[in-house]
Parts: structure tokens; C-alpha cells; sequence
């Protein structure tokens, strides 16, 4: 490629909030138009912000997540412009006094680390929500003034990879920490991406055209590989880039011009009269900092040291809820994290799947889970009986304990137990003795699968196996 | 004479001696208001008055305003009464909530009569430029009442109602005072929550009331006082019983002037009986001096009043678009814009637009510097000598206008390009947050003029305790009834 891409993205996370950043409504997704409204949020005169503490505590622990200054000065400005998702025609947003800056995230990409500075994060107001009927615009103001923290980072990737994986790490943070439920799909995240191209080696910004409202990971890589081919291909023929505001179209796989970016438009900014600036003391830091949810690599190096490998570690990082699920039946004392992991990633995760459930939906208790991985642990029950008895776990809510007891799959792993039924065995199969003797390696299993046929499955096959050799040497 | 003539402490007297009922008080009210010859009203709230009076068999002697009627100001928000600012594009606007004063009295039992007329949303000193046209001056219909609370001071001032709810940005409770022979009153910026008053200048705006008496302004700082959590901005600091600082003598006793002020009234009458009033203070051992307050500074006032309220109006006059509430467009816009733009066109007055255009301007990017921040620098150097100012003085005490209530036709809300600063001296107390009060001093051809007092930040105790003082000496307590001048 001829071109390096410059890439910058701008993040709006919904925070998770009771209620609305100024507004004491209720903050939702998916209900009834216009249902989650008081009049603060509809603009209605007299009315006035109240600033949620909880939107401050997220904010500063975002900060604090992504490495970065945490202003103590909370401070909130006045964006003037008008339109229709505007209710009082400002936005109420962190201009001056944003709650964190000059942070950064490191990117694992591979075997390499991308380091990514992030300029700021600020707290702000959502607008209303509009839908398009015919030549009418409906508005519905549930979600103005939800609280958003907008996050800005520096033009520091330099492939659609890296803004993927950028995304895709904001994601997680904000998630591991409970601040959003990051659900992109329902535009409780959303990303803005800024890209232009320079000839590699050079310092001077190419023209840089902004991608608005990119609504999954993977249409962020999407739409930056399009965007890369076509302004490469425009240089090429000696064109020049427009500065443009797309949006990118997931069906045509194309991004296409929603319109030419003119001067940048003059938001008069002036500091919101009614909210005195207000400096949080550093025990509130502090606490916010302390009562802070495990952050992704905490988790990363936690279950390395479980055993896990980096792959498995990153499958189970991709949910927050099955980390957390998986984090807390080690620490009922599980005893293998890889046995755990394979039960939770495999039979576990299909079985939700099949019918669309949540682990929330799960009837067994993390105990009894615990309870099953160290039976298998311990080699109590063998690996095709677990198959058997989680998924009875799974259908009916039982305990392994009791399954186990129920359909009589106890291992025997009493010596004396198993050496009797070993004897009679060998007794009847004195050819197989000889076949192993002559080199016949086959022989043992036929005999190992003849003594747990006879102890109908619940011999411990390890010991079987032991004992057999042990009377097989005997008879040399 | 009728109840309904008399102050807020006569009234309550009055009912809890059973000498009156609250619905005797109100059909009165109502009938007079329906009389009114100045254009002082909106919306009326006379069926729910009349069933919440007739409710109310008894009043104890706690229950202060219980039964009592008011009028208040349209920039309140009041639940299920159309409240329009005086301003086409709110025509229509029944708010779903009532501000927080409004609840405050409803609790203590008083009763809401009316809404009453202000300069469109409250922007204007003349009480002419309401979407109803021109409220007048009871004394003289032929002059401006002021403004921008002028429905409110009308009201009062002709006894309609004892007291009323009004707002005051620069000083448009204050100087309507003088106008009317009222006192009028504003607290401490964050004293009173402002939860529901259309806001017009949030950092420069307070609640402010008429009565027609220093006690009644104190009895309602007693009840409208407090923090609310609907008011982000409204103080923590405990409540003081105001009544405390009356019928005693009073201990704060350094009153500063501005004489370069007062050297720029013509009218002899004013000045002579603020110096007479002056040397009666003296006698009752005051201490009086002048204060050299920058000539330059007070020059400033106005471009600094205007530049900063322009600028938070136009903001917050943003909500106003035709898509939520109020005025409707006819429909023939395509574009959002063009809906917008016609619901503005048509919604408000040239003189809003007017300051609108003055507050954007002073925004914009190219602007800012010179204009709006240069003018909160300004800001800051006025309340700075003000701080000056008040370690060696407990008031400031000035004249409350030039003169007494102009001729209508002499009137205008339009940009001064040559403003005096004794037009806007009042202003001092909303740059700098100070409480402010107006009582009557004296009359100049049957026409009231008044004398303003400015106190320290959350000393309104102070200010009720001068202005019982001064009221004593120049005997004008309830002046309107005292002098009978209003026909």
C-alpha cells in the first residue's frame, strides 16, 4: 500500500444510570415512546438540571481505566445549536473541564502492543431519538439526557485493525466496569471514526473524512477497510479527498456521503448557570477508584496463573457475564480452571444458546458446577459420565452429588474392589495376556474396556489400568 | 376600607380573629380583578381560588398566609394554568408542574388568583412589551407601571391582592417598586429556589415579591427561603427567622452612597428627600458616607447587563420552538428549519429578537473575547469593589430611579446607545448576587418615587431592619392606602 492511514476515533458510551444525567426519568431502552420523560427532559421552561452523582463516580472510574487525569473541578458548559433531538436547544456537555484527560489504552494486537492516547473523556446530555415516517419526523424523548461520556481518542491508529481492536477494548472496559452495557446494536455505544491517508514517511495530515455511527466492531473494520480503499484509489488518480461527513451502509458494504463538512459550526459555548462547578474531594476519588469493578487484564493475569491459556482467557473475556460467572466459581473452590472453562464454554454455553438463554436463566447453582468440575477433578466420575450428568444438571437443576448417586456412576476406586474384578477377568482372558506379552498393545484396552464393562463403568479406569499391568507383570 | 387593603400581618390578624374570611378576601380579589384598567393579567385562577377559600373555616396564628390571595408573575410555572411569559410563543403552554415559590405558598395555604402581565418573557424595564400590549401605571395610566414585573406590581400596588410573586434580573422587581410606592424585594442569589421561573438570565436571575410593607417582605422570606433539591444552585445554608430583625433596634449601622449617582438625578424632589432621609438616618445613628465606586466600573453596567443576560437568554430561550409546546406553525414548512424559524418569527417581538441577535453575537467564536468574556471580566471588577465596598458599609442605599414613573410615550425598551448609570445601578445586586430591597420615599406630584437598600450576600435580615427604620420615618408603610392617591 502506498498510503498510511491515520485513524481517530470518538466513542459515546450510555451510562448505566438509574435515572438521567440531569432528570430524575428513568433511564431505559425499548420502552413505550415518550414513556421515560419528565418535563426537565422535554425542555419545558422553569425546569433545571440535577446533576446524578452516579454519571460523576462512572466518570471518574472510566478515567481512572483508561489511565488518565481525573479533573476534581466538575464543571458543565452550554452547547448551543438547534435541532429537532434538541429539546432545550443546548446540550449540557464537559467543554472546559472534561473529567479526564491525556490517558491511553495499550492494544494487544498479535504478539505486538499498540499503545493509543486518549485526548478526553467527558460527561453529556443524549438527544431525543427521531424516526423518519414518510414527511413526518416522530420524535421520542426517552433517551434525551441519558448520560453519555463521550471518549476521544488521539489519530493514533494506523490500520482498520487497530481501530477494531480500539473498539472492541473500550468496549470491554467499560462493560467489565458495569458503566454501560455496551450494547452497540441498540446504540448504547457508538463510534464516530475519523481517517484520512498521508504517503507513508510523511508528518502532514491527509483531508480527513468522519464515518458517523458505526453500530458493531465489525463494521468499524468494515467501513475503515472501504474508506482506505477508496481514498487510496482517489490519490491514486491524482483526486483530491473531501472533507466529508459518511455513513457507512452494512448491506452495500460502502460508505457513502451524508454531507460536505463546511466551517465548523459555532457552538457559542458558555458554562451552565445553574450548575455550580463543584470540586469532588479525593476521598470521593478515591472511593469510586476503590469500589471499582476487576478491569479486563486484572482478569487477563488472574487466569493465566489459573492455568488458562491466552486464547481461552480471551474467549472468556468476550463476555463480562460468563467472566464473572467463571470468576466466581473458581472462588468457590473449584479446583481446575480448565475443566471449568471447558464445561462453561462448551456444554454450558451451547445449551444457552440452543434456546437463547442468559446464565442468569441457568438452573444450577455455581455450587453445584463447582461441585461437578471437581468430581471430574478428582476422577470420580469419568469424562463420558459428566457428559451424561451435566446435561441432566442443566435440564432439570440437579445436584451432580445426587445424579451421580441416582444413576449408580460412582467410580469405584476402592483397590481391593477393583483387584477382584480384575482377577476374574484376566482369569477368562488368558489369550489377551499372552497377545500383550507378545507385543500386542491393543490387548490391555480390550481388557481395561472388559473390567469396566463388568464393573458397569464406575471402576476408576486409571487404577483398572494399574492393577492390570501390576498382575500381567506377575505372570512373566 | 376593606381587608383586602392591608398588609399581610393586618390581613392574617384579621382572620384569625374571624373579623374576615379567606372567601370573603378572595371574591373581593376577583372582583377587582376584574376591574383592572391597566392590563395586569393572564390567565386568572378564580374557580380554583374560590373552592380552595371556601375550604378554609379557620386560620391559627402560625398559619401566616392561610387564605391570604396573591397574584404571581407568568414566568412561573403553574401546574394546569396556561403560563405564557407574555410572549405569543408560549400562547397555549399549560406546564404539567408548579415552580417551587408556588408550591412554597400553596403549602402555607395562600391563594393564587391570578397570573399577571411582564415584559415579554420578562426581558424589558417597561411593562410595554407583553404580547397584551402596555400595563399601566395605577397612579397615572398614561405612564409606564416598569417592568419587567409589571402585572405583579400593578396588582399590588392597587390593592387587587397584598402581595405578589415577581422576578428580577436587573432590577425588575426593584425599580416597578419605586414606580408603584411598593416595596419590592430580592434576596440573595440562591436564597430562594428558582425551580420553575422561566429562566431569562440564570446567573442574574432571582425570585423578588410586592408588598406594601417591609414585615410582609420579611414574612415571605420566611416562608420562600431554603434549599431545594430542584435547584441545583440554590444554598445549603440555614434559614434565618427574618422576623427576628424587626421592632428592634438595629445594630448594623454603616450605609454607604454613591454620590456621583446621585449628582446625575435632575429631579429636586427625589434628591431632597433622599438626603432628608439621609440625615434622619444620621440622627438615628446611622453612619453615613459616600463611596467612591469607579466612575468607569458604573459606565459599564449597562453593556455588561446586556451582553451577559443577552448571551444566557438567547440560550435558554432555545427551548422555544414550536415542536414541544406553545405556538404552532401553520404548517406550510418542509424543513425543520423552516418550522423552527416560523415559530420564532411569529413568537416573539422584534425586541426580543433584538437581544437575542445581541446575545448570539456576543457568543460567537470571533466575539467572545471582546464581548461576553470581557464582560464577565467586568463583572468581577464590579463585584470586587462592591467587596471593597462592604467592609466598610453594610448597605448601599441610592435612589431607586431618576424619577418617578415616565410617560408611555417617553418609554423604550430598545438598545440605549447612551445609558446613564443611574438608569442601572439596581443591576449592581444581580452581578454580584446581593440581597435588594425598595421601599416608597416620597411622592412628586401625586406619583411615588422609592429608595433602594443592597445588602451583603445572605444578610436580608440587615436590609428588613433599615427598611423598617426608613419606613418609620417616612410613614409610608402600605402607601397605597395610607395616601389614598390611586383613584
Amino acid at each position: 500500500m502506498n498510503f498510511e492511514p491515520v485513524i481517530g476515533i470518538e466513542i459515546h458510551v450510555e451510562l448505566k444510570t438509574k435515572s438521567k444525567l440531569f432528570s430524575s426519568a428513568p433511564v431505559g431502552f425499548g420502552e413505550k415512546p415518550n414513556s421515560q420523560t419528565v418535563a426537565y427532559d422535554l425542555g419545558c421552561p422553569g425546569t433545571m438540571p440535577v446533576l446524578n452523582k452516579q454519571a460523576v463516580v462512572y466518570g471518574v472510574r472510566v478515567a481512572k481505566a483508561l489511565h488518565m487525569d481525573i479533573e476534581q473541578l466538575i464543571q458543565f458548559d452550554r452547547k448551543n445549536y438547534f435541532y429537532t433531538d434538541l429539546p432545550k436547544g443546548y446540550q449540557i456537555t464537559q467543554q472546559e473541564h472534561p473529567i479526564g484527560s491525556h490517558g491511553y489504552v495499550d492494544l494487544k494486537i498479535g504478539d505486538k502492543v499498540k499503545h493509543v492516547n486518549i485526548e478526553r473523556i467527558h460527561i453529556e446530555e443524549d438527544t431525543a431519538k427521531q424516526l423518519h415516517l414518510g414527511d413526518m419526523t416522530l420524535v421520542d424523548y426517552n433517551r434525551a439526557g441519558t448520560p453519555l461520556l463521550e471518549i476521544v481518542s488521539e489519530p493514533d491508529m494506523r490500520s482498520d485493525v487497530e481501530a477494531m481492536k480500539y473498539v472492541e477494548t473500550i468496549h470491554q472496559i467499560v462493560t467489565f466496569l458495569n458503566v454501560s452495557d455496551g450494547k452497540m446494536e441498540e446504540g448504547s455505544m457508538r463510534c464516530d471514526v475519523n481517517i484520512s491517508l498521508r504517503p507513508y514517511g510523511t508528518e502532514k495530515l491527509g483531508t480527513k473524512c468522519e464515518i458517523k455511527n458505526l453500530n458493531s466492531i465489525a463494521n468499524v473494520r468494515a467501513a475503515l477497510e472501504y474508506e482506505i480503499k477508496r481514498q487510496t484509489e482517489l490519490l491514486l488518480k491524482g483526486e483530491s479527498i473531501g472533507q466529508e461527513t459518511r455513513r457507512y451502509d452494512e448491506s452495500l458494504k460502502k460508505t457513502s456521503l451524508m454531507r460536505v463538512k463546511t466551517n465548523d459550526v459555532d457552538y457559542k459555548f458558555f458554562r451552565e448557570p445553574n450548575i455550580l462547578p463543584v470540586r469532588i474531594s479525593d476521598e470521593f476519588v478515591k472511593d469510586a477508584i476503590d469500589t471499582m469493578a476487576k478491569l479486563p487484564d486484572e482478569y487477563r493475569s488472574e487466569f493465566l496463573a489459573d492455568g488458562l491459556n491466552e486464547n481461552e482467557v480471551e474467549v472468556l473475556l468476550g463476555d463480562t457475564d460468563f467472566t464473572h460467572y467463571f470468576e466466581d466459581v473458581l472462588a468457590l473452590g473449584c479446583k481446575s480452571a480448565k475443566v471449568l472453562w471447558n464445561y462453561l464454554m462448551g456444554d454450558i454455553s451451547a445449551y444457552l444458546n440452543k434456546d437463547m438463554l442468559k446464565l442468569t436463566d441457568l438452573k444450577i447453582t455455581k455450587v453445584q458446577l463447582k461441585d461437578f468440575c471437581n468430581m471430574q477433578e478428582d476422577a470420580k466420575i469419568n469424562s463420558k459420565q459428566a457428559k451424561e450428568v451435566i446435561a441432566l444438571m442443566l435440564r432439570d437443576g440437579a445436584d451432580p452429588k445426587k445424579i451421580v448417586k441416582d444413576l449408580g456412576l460412582e467410580q469405584i476406586s476402592d483397590e481391593s474392589a477393583i483387584q477382584e474384578i480384575v482377577d476374574n477377568i484376566l482369569a477368562e482372558n488368558e489369550q489377551s495376556i499372552q497377545d500383550f506379552l507378545g507385543g500386542k498393545d491393543r490387548a490391555l484396552g480390550y481388557v481395561v474396556g472388559q473390567v469396566m464393562k463388568a464393573s458397569r463403568g464406575k471402576a476408576n479406569p486409571a487404577l483398572a489400568k494399574k492393577l492390570i499391568l501390576a498382575e500381567i507383570e506377575k505372570r512373566k | 376600607m376593606n381587608y383586602l387593603d392591608l398588609t399581610i400581618a393586618e390581613i392574617h390578624k384579621a382572620l384569625v380573629e374571624k373579623k374576615v374570611t379567606s372567601l370573603e378576601l378572595v371574591k373581593e380579589s376577583i372582583a377587582r380583578i376584574k376591574k383592572d384598567k391597566n392590563n395586569s393579567y393572564e390567565a386568572n385562577n378564580f374557580d380554583s381560588a374560590l373552592e380552595l377559600a371556601s375550604n378554609i373555616t379557620s386560620v391559627s396564628e402560625k398559619e401566616i398566609l392561610k387564605g391570604i390571595p396573591y397574584v404571581a408573575k407568568d414566568n412561573y410555572s403553574t401546574k394546569d394554568i396556561e403560563t405564557t411569559a407574555s410572549s405569543n410563543v408560549l400562547n397555549g403552554y399549560i406546564p404539567t408542574f408548579n415552580a417551587e415559590v408556588i408550591n412554597r405558598l400553596n403549602k402555607a395555604g395562600a391563594i393564587l388568583i391570578a397570573k399577571a402581565t411582564l415584559d415579554e418573557l420578562a426581558m424589558g424595564g417597561t411593562g410595554l412589551s407583553g404580547h397584551k400590549g402596555a400595563t399601566t401605571n395605577p397612579y397615572d395610566n398614561k405612564r409606564i407601571i416598569g417592568g419587567s414585573s409589571c402585572g405583579s406590581c400593578a396588582a399590588v400596588a392597587k390593592c387587587d391582592v397584598p402581595f405578589s410573586l415577581g422576578s428580577d434580573t436587573g432590577d425588575s422587581v426593584r425599580k416597578p417598586a419605586g414606580y408603584g410606592g411598593l416595596v419590592g424585594f430580592k434576596p440573595t442569589w440562591s436564597r430562594i429556589s428558582r425551580f420553575g421561573l422561566f429562566p431569562f438570565a440564570p446567573s442574574l436571575d432571582t425570585i423578588g415579591y410586592f408588598t406594601r410593607s417591609v414585615e410582609d417582605s420579611a414574612i415571605l422570606t420566611n416562608i420562600l427561603a431554603g434549599q431545594d433539591d430542584k435547584d441545583m444552585s440554590s444554598s445549603y445554608r440555614p434559614v434565618e427567622n427574618y422576623m427576628t430583625y424587626l421592632n428592634k433596634p438595629n445594630t448594623e449601622k454603616r450605609i454607604g452612597y454613591f454620590k456621583s449617582v446621585i449628582d446625575c438625578i435632575d429631579d429636586k424632589s427625589i434628591v431632597d428627600s433622599f438626603y432628608k432621609t439621609i440625615d434622619g438616618l444620621k440622627a438615628e445613628g446611622y453612619i453615613v458616607e459616600n463611596y467612591e465606586f469607579p466612575v468607569d466600573l458604573l459606565n459599564a453596567l449597562y453593556s455588561v447587563y446586556m451582553v451577559i443576560s443577552c448571551s444566557e437568554a438567547t440560550s435558554n430561550d432555545a427551548n422555544l420552538d414550536g415542536i414541544k409546546f406553545g405556538i404552532k406553525p401553520t404548517g406550510d414548512a418542509k424543513t425543520w428549519e423552516e418550522y423552527m424559524t416560523e415559530a420564532r418569527t411569529r413568537g416573539f417581538s422584534d425586541l426580543i429578537k433584538r437581544r437575542f441577535v445581541i446575545g448570539s453575537f456576543s457568543l460567537l467564536a470571533e466575539n467572545k473575547d471582546e464581548l461576553f468574556i470581557r464582560a464577565q471580566k467586568a463583572r468581577r471588577l464590579i463585584v470586587e469593589e462592591m467587596e471593597r465596598f462592604f467592609k466598610k458599609h453594610d448597605y448601599l442605599v441610592l435612589p431607586a430611579s431618576k424619577r418617578v414613573a415616565p410617560l408611555i410615550k417617553d418609554s423604550s425598551d430598545k438598545w440605549n446607545p447612551n445609558p446613564n448609570f443611574v438608569d442601572n445601578h439596581l443591576a449592581i445586586a444581580n452581578l454580584g448576587g446581593y440581597p435588594s430591597l425598595t421601599l416608597p420615599l416620597g411622592y412628586e406630584k401625586g406619583l411615588p418615587f422609592g429608595i433602594n437598600l443592597t445588602g451583603r450576600q445572605f444578610e436580608e435580615g440587615n436590609l428588613f431592619a433599615l427598611g423598617e427604620d426608613i419606613e418609620k420615618m417616612t410613614g409610608l408603610k402600605n402607601a397605597s392606602t395610607v395616601t389614598r392617591r390611586i383613584k
